[in-house]
């Protein structure tokens, strides 16, 4: 771990929690003059066992596979916008398969020394949290964590 | 996202009252019609267009009618149970109680997906299913999945 921040990830769903943590990593990399990348993972493993399971029938795994890869582009667009807007540079990252495993391999790989998050929700049972991929990627990250509470200053501090 | 981010009193039904598999389907797309003001044909058309891919009776009493559908704005997600077994055409050839209808959003691709991963490992124990299978009302189909 170095401080200050030197390799900064964000992780990036699509969900509007997970803008707020880009934004945050964003706004933290031009501060600490670190390298910024976000990451969009297409969860390829939920898709493979929903067609195990028999929930979805290949052409239907094929059809959302597609859609995912496509939102995946999109997003990580958008990141870059953020960055450029910000006068940041960032590096946007595609990525396939389980998301806390190939996320902690991406942490690993680039040596980044820290991981933002958001949409961390509250516990509301034993079932939820181990369902969480956002929980998974907090307690098995090889590198200091930051989990961004959805919060709109952080919207309205970005937009200034 | 995962089943308690949608889990809503107003969209769950305990018993169903339809004994077939289409009148289940058709029921449960009524309850989000009626909760959340969705056009019911249309979601309707969009669960059965799935539905002739192939039953989304996934076996051990559950089935899981799903569409991706901009007739709503948000993923949605219906429980019923049925008190009664119903021939939902499952993998398994048992019949099905538990009943999960989900309709997304084509912009929620990734959400969908997570909401129909977060229901299957929800799913898995049969304790639980047994559970949901006697819950008497809502509050108690909630509380199963608070706990």
């Amino acid at each position: 771990m170095s401080v200050p921040f030197k390799q900064i990830v964000a992780y990036i769903d699509g969900s509007e929690s997970s803008m707020t943590a880009l934004m945050y990593a964003i706004k933290l990399a031009k501060e600490h003059n670190a390298q910024a990348t976000a990451v969009y993972v297409v969860n390829t493993k939920a898709l493979s066992d929903l067609l195990k399971s028999g929930i979805f029938v290949a052409v239907e795994r094929d059809e959302y596979q597609k859609d995912l890869f496509e939102d995946a582009d999109r997003y990580l667009r958008h990141a870059t916008r953020l960055a450029e807007e910000k006068g940041v540079e960032i590096e946007t990252v595609k990525l396939e398969g389980s998301v806390h495993a190939v996320v902690k391999e991406l942490v690993k790989r680039i040596e980044a020394d820290l991981l933002i998050l958001g949409g961390v929700s509250d516990i509301r049972s034993r079932r939820d949290e181990l369902a969480s991929e956002t929980d998974r990627m907090m307690r098995t990250a090889p590198c200091p964590v930051l989990v961004v509470r959805e919060d709109d200053d952080i919207w309205d501090e970005f937009e200034r | 996202m995962n089943v308690l981010e949608v889990l809503e009193k107003d969209l769950i039904k305990v018993p169903l009252e339809s004994s077939e598999k289409y009148a289940v389907i058709k029921e449960l797309v009524e309850v989000a019609a009626h909760a959340k003001g969705y056009d019911k044909n249309a979601m309707l058309e969009a669960i059965l267009a799935r539905e002739r891919l192939g039953s989304t009776g996934i076996g051990n009493g559950i089935a899981i009618p799903h569409a991706k559908s901009d007739v709503v704005t948000t993923v949605t997600m219906v429980i019923g149970i049925s008190k009664l077994p119903i021939d939902f055409e499952s993998i398994d050839n048992q019949k099905a109680k538990i009943f999960f209808l989900v309709i997304a959003p084509s912009k929620e691709a990734s959400a969908h997906v997570e909401l129909l991963a977060s229901i299957a490992r929800s799913c898995s124990s049969g304790i639980f299913r047994r559970m949901l299978e006697q819950a008497k009302d809502a509050d108690e189909v909630i509380q199963l999945f608070m706990e």
